[in-house]
């Protein structure tokens, strides 16, 4: 019996573990085909389901004024995005968006934008970027399984339209694309960082971990003085409407370090609502170029100077009113009979400086012109600057293109190229290159400036002074008497160029460009500017009626505003003190 | 079978073996929990510096634009009826200006 019952038993037993053996092998190979063979594709669904690398955006620099005002800061602001679970229908899907729809306030076409994107099972979707923090938080209350909020960086400009030329903009991805915001992307922007989020069955974070820390941008300092910067915007923007001018701008600097305190240009726009309209996208001051009329005349009177193919004491008949040029004539305003260099230029003469001019010579005044490094650009750290143009000298009209140029025809410039040509004046003939930023680490206000850039000899310090005692003329007495100032010399010149009108292939005589360049307190600059106020339309049409204006408003309260004393007596102020008497 | 005979000693020693493991068990359980409980505290902190650093951020954001100077113009004409100096009401304390020209 025994023997019966253990035989069964052992077959049994062999049966059980050959069942077990068997389930065992398929087990096995079970488990080699998901850990082996289908490893990867497991590993990453799984990672796919619980967690989620996303970049973190590092916060773009703060931009400043000389003085430590924010002008361009970056906050954090809520974006919304969808991530759609594999398993439900694009119908469910908008189902749950259109819960947020209301309160994202989302167009039709930014729901045909999501569902696209839901059909084409992309996995992150934009539902609207840079949200209210108060809509954001209605939104967490939802609970919604699908929609989730990320924090992104939103520019601020809280001035406004202040310097909005100079600041420029960025776009939705904070990527400069204009201005400061542009040239000094990379150093703004810093670097991105990585954040792992872990999931649950459901795909909601529960653990956020930093892989990488978001590396914050550097921030700038500008050299624009927010102060000035607002008294030249104030004082262009009525100048362009009292004489319905098509555009206009303003370039303030101090002459003896190249630091642009102001860059003011009209239309202009608001960069928080970037892009702005296509009127005001320009900076005019650098990128727009025009013929420069009479404020070239610093220029010729240079080269006549520099290369002394004319004296202080020679004098000019202007009494024509009049002079033949290739064909043509030039007129002056008006008959001015007998002029010496000085009053050539102190009254603007057209015929005595092209006669300055012909003594001067095409080569040498080339040469002057190539010196003052118009037809390059100024290199001033904005983007877009336009290089103006100078015809070749051997593309001159032989019978023209001298007497044309040294009156400011036939040459294009720019506003900060005719400020560069100013400065240069005002700096005892020393060129020294524009700029709107200064080379200062973040929170250091106290902190001298380095020395200023390279500085060049264009024209001998006599040239200089001798030009500044002619300008101050021409503002004292000249054309430029709407620029004098108080207590102060100013040295200026004025320019009106009539517009050449591409479609009739000439000149206007009834469209002008009007311009005032110049320098205050003459004897020892503290500033310089350039006015150009594009076709102002009324009777007052010339730089010295519509510029010069301009420059003794800004130069006025900039320089009571920079503590420059003027030269007025005034009465002695007494001041007593109170010490302490110590006892006898 | 004979019953060996437990010694005082040793039961006193098996005793306080017992306890001092219980307080010390019981002090690192407490030593762990604290810990947890002061670096979620600590994490709670540190958030709240950082948002309130933002906040901070946010707040000079808002100083600026209160401050520009043209809010501060038109306050300072409509509402406080300032209006511009004449030249002899200026006074000039120090002229700090680097100008172009040094002497």
């Amino acid at each position: 019996m025994s023997t019966y019952f253990n035989s069964v038993i052992r077959k049994r037993m062999i049966l059980i573990g050959f069942v077990f053996l068997v389930w065992f092998v398929v087990i096995l190979t079970r488990l080699v085909h998901l850990q082996i063979f289908e490893h990867a594709r497991y590993k990453s669904e799984v990672v796919d389901q619980n967690q989620k690398k996303i970049e973190s955006e590092p916060k773009r620099g703060t931009i400043y004024d000389r003085n430590g005002r924010i002008m361009a800061r970056s906050l954090p602001v809520p974006s919304v995005f969808f991530q759609p679970p594999k398993n439900e229908t694009p119908a469910e899907l908008m189902a749950e968006v259109d819960r947020i729809r209301g309160l994202l306030q989302l167009s039709e076409n930014d729901m045909a934008r999501i569902e696209g994107r839901i059909r084409k099972k992309d996995p992150f979707i934009w539902i609207k970027r840079k949200i209210d923090p108060a809509i954001a938080e209605k939104i967490k209350d939802l609970g919604l399984g699908s929609v989730f909020l990320k924090e992104e960086n939103d520019r601020f400009y809280p001035m406004g339209r202040r310097a909005a030329h100079v600041l420029g903009g960025v776009d939705i991805d904070m990527k400069g694309r204009t201005g400061v915001e542009q040239e000094y992307d990379s150093v703004l922007k810093g670097e991105k960082g990585q954040v792992l989020i872990l999931r649950d069955a459901r795909r909601r974070g529960y653990h956020v971990q930093t892989l990488k820390e978001a590396v914050a941008g550097r921030d700038i300092y500008l050299t624009i003085d927010e102060a000035i910067q607002y008294f030249a915007e104030k004082e262009l923007e009525k100048t362009v409407a009292a004489h319905n001018a098509d555009w206009g701008t303003v370039i303030v600097s101090n002459p003896g370090t190249g630091e642009i305190l102001a860059m003011a240009n009209c239309p202009t726009y608001d960069p928080n609502d970037f892009p702005p309209p296509v009127e005001a996208v320009r900076n005019k001051a650098i990128q727009d170029m025009f013929e420069p009329g009479s404020t070239f005349k610093v220029v010729t009177a240079a080269a006549a100077r520099e290369t002394q193919s004319v004296s202080l004491t020679d004098v000019f008949d202007c009494s024509d009113g009049a002079i033949e040029v290739g064909g043509g004539s030039v007129r002056d305003h008006v008959r001015m009979g007998m002029l010496s260099f000085e009053d050539v230029l102190v009254r603007s003469s057209n015929v005595g400086t092209i006669k300055i001019a012909s003594r001067v010579g095409e080569k040498p005044f080339f040469s002057t012109i190539l010196n003052f490094r118009f037809g390059q650009p100024t290199g001033i750290d904005l983007p877009g600057e336009a290089a103006g143009k100078v015809r070749p000298l051997d593309r001159w009209n032989r019978l023209m293109s001298l007497s044309h140029v040294a009156i400011g025809y036939e040459i294009s410039v720019t506003a900060a190229q005719l400020l560069q040509a100013i400065n240069i004046i005002a700096n005892d003939g020393k060129h020294i290159p524009l700029r709107v930023t200064l080379n200062r680490p973040a929170g250091d206000l106290d902190r001298p400036e380095g020395p200023v850039r390279a500085v060049e000899n264009t024209i001998s310090e006599r040239t200089a002074r001798e030009l500044t005692a002619v300008f101050e003329k021409a503002v004292r007495e000249g054309t430029g008497t709407s620029a004098k100032l108080d207590g102060f010399e100013v040295a200026g010149k004025t320019g009106t160029a009539q517009i050449y009108d591409r479609a009739l292939r000439s000149y206007v005589s009834s469209r002008h460009m009007a311009a005032f360049v110049g320098f205050v307190p003459a004897e020892n600059p503290a500033l310089s500017m350039t006015i150009v106020i594009n076709e102002p339309k009324g009777i007052q049409q010339y730089g010295g009626q519509v510029a010069a204006p301009v420059f003794r408003e800004i130069a006025a309260r900039s320089l009571r505003y920079l503590h420059v004393r003027p030269r007025i007596e005034t009465e002695p102020i007494i001041t007593a003190k109170l010490e302490k008497v110590k006892p006898q | 079978m004979v019953r060996k005979k437990m010694n005082a000693k040793l039961i006193a020693l098996g005793v306080g073996s017992i306890c001092l493991l219980l307080v010390i068990l019981t002090f690192y359980i407490w030593y762990q929990t604290e810990a947890i409980r002061l670096g979620l505290e600590s994490g709670k902190l540190e958030n709240k510096i950082q948002s309130l650093k933002e906040e901070i951020k946010q707040l000079e954001v808002r100083k600026a634009a209160l401050l520009s100077l043209d809010r501060v113009e038109k306050t300072a004409r409509e509402q406080l009826g300032f209006s511009e100096p004449r030249p002899d009401q200026v006074v000039y304390e120090d002229n700090d200006f680097q100008a172009a020209r040094q002497p």
